[in-house]
């Protein structure tokens, strides 16, 4: 089982770096947005709407960039996997990778952010290991609803209809945690929402685990 | 008779919730006042909503270990009727925020809960409605609904916990629950939410029939066409 999810890994990083535009378009993606945000707000942004536009823009990049993970392989693909694999390692494998995609993801934002909306956050680590487990949330969901929305078939608007209100809680406990990363971090005042957030993460992929079996046979 | 007490029961309460709630005394608070006959509407329909929607997560369930088109229809209509109720609640929730506190929607958890609950399942029939094959439509649909559940149910059971809402009971509000829930509401409140359940499994009911009829009128049409060749 972990040799197959470990497989997995080595193949979807194999393939990405065969198409390496994808990456590279979703890093613009980002970088056209948050360019587009230094030209609207025009250095008038407060340390709050930094911390929101963050997110939105964070939520919508790992949407783009998740949906990816089965798209191109709905069909032929799939095919192949099932001859291969365990449901359950393919799944796993998928989030692993998704996870580490959407972390580089979101340091490219956070980066970004601080090149161009200005160097507000007052506890940079703090901020990026709460990034860290935002991202395993948000790979736990997204791969999955990736699934959901490739089986589904070409509705352009099904994988942001499906994610976003599942995406919710966690994007709120982050945004409010994260304000105070940028304004002055506690741990033992913000130990107890990190563990909410760790187990929020934790019940998507233990549910994707359960159910991606059931996604999985046609 | 025996079969059908039950709706009768469902009316009754509903009919009783309404004339003993907007006729019957209410305990005397500030701020909400007379406003306080809300929560024989607006809590009620919330809980039946929640009864409704768990019912179709059981049916998502049993439609994942049995694949069968009933299963599939009941899911899909007892989240339809949730659906209902959980708009019915939303109006008269936004009613009674208007007079309480000044705005038919504010930034409160519980309201973003129900705007999530709202969103999530109008997603769930969005995906029902882009796939074609019945059998995939099915599985999709039952997978997604128990992710979106137990997801609604963080989002509505345990962040509003976290931090302090503006509804009654919380944070220092003046409340409906433990001690100024008194006798006289009791006995309205909980017969409200049994009515609104049993109205809404009533309609809910009413629509399995209608599509179990349609399948069997398709069955013997089949089955005259196919004679007749």
């Amino acid at each position: 089982m972990l040799l197959q999810i470990s497989e997995i890994i080595k193949l979807n990083f194999k393939l990405e770096w065969r198409k390496r535009q994808s990456v590279l378009s979703v890093l613009l993606y980002v970088l056209t947005t948050t360019y587009l945000g230094y030209l609207v707000f025009n250095n008038t942004i407060t340390p709050e709407t930094w911390n929101a536009l963050f997110w939105i823009v964070l939520v919508f990049a790992a949407i783009q960039a998740a949906f990816r993970s089965f798209q191109n392989e709905a069909d032929k693909r799939f095919l192949l996997y099932f001859t291969l694999v365990k449901p359950q390692a393919l799944i796993l494998g998928k989030i692993a990778y998704n996870f580490v995609y959407l972390f580089t993801i979101g340091l490219f934002t956070f980066l970004l952010f601080n090149f161009l909306l200005g160097d507000i956050v007052h506890n940079p680590w703090a901020f990026i290991v709460l990034l860290w487990v935002g991202c395993a949330g948000f790979a736990g969901i997204l791969t999955f609803v990736a699934g959901i929305s490739a089986k589904a078939g070409d509705n352009p608007a099904l994988p942001a209809i499906l994610s976003i209100p599942l995406l919710y809680p966690q994007v709120l406990a982050l945004s409010k945690t994260s304000i105070r990363a940028v304004t002055g971090f506690s741990w033992s005042v913000n130990a107890p929402t990190l563990l909410i957030l760790l187990m929020l993460a934790l019940v998507s992929v233990l549910l994707s685990y359960m159910l991606f079996a059931y996604l999985w046979r046609d | 008779m025996k079969k059908h007490w039950w709706k009768a029961l469902g009316v009754l309460l509903v009919f009783y919730t309404i004339i003993q709630g907007f006729l019957g005394g209410v305990p005397k608070m500030d701020i909400l006042n007379e406003s306080i006959r809300s929560l024989y509407f607006h809590v009620p329909m919330w809980f039946a909503m929640i009864i409704l929607m768990g019912t179709s997560l059981v049916y998502s369930i049993k439609h994942l270990r049995d694949q069968t088109q009933e299963s599939d229809m009941k899911a899909k209509e007892f989240a339809l009727t949730g659906m209902v109720l959980a708009t019915a609640g939303l109006i008269t929730g936004m009613v009674w925020a208007r007079f309480t506190w000044g705005a038919f929607w504010v930034n409160d958890p519980k309201l973003n809960g129900t705007a999530v609950t709202i969103l999530i399942y109008m997603a769930y029939f969005v995906l029902r409605g882009s796939v074609d094959d019945e059998q995939k439509k099915g599985r999709l649909a039952a997978v997604y609904n128990i992710f979106a559940f137990v997801m609604m149910f963080v989002f509505i059971g345990i962040l509003p916990r976290m931090t302090d809402s503006l509804h009654p009971g919380n944070g220092g509000n003046p409340g409906f629950g433990g001690y100024d829930l008194d006798s006289r509401m009791r006995a309205v409140f909980y017969p409200a939410i049994i009515g609104w359940t049993l109205v809404g499994v009533w309609i809910t009911n009413l629509k399995v029939r209608y599509y179990k009829l349609l399948w069997k009128k398709e069955d013997v049409e089949n089955n005259n066409s196919f004679g007749k060749e």
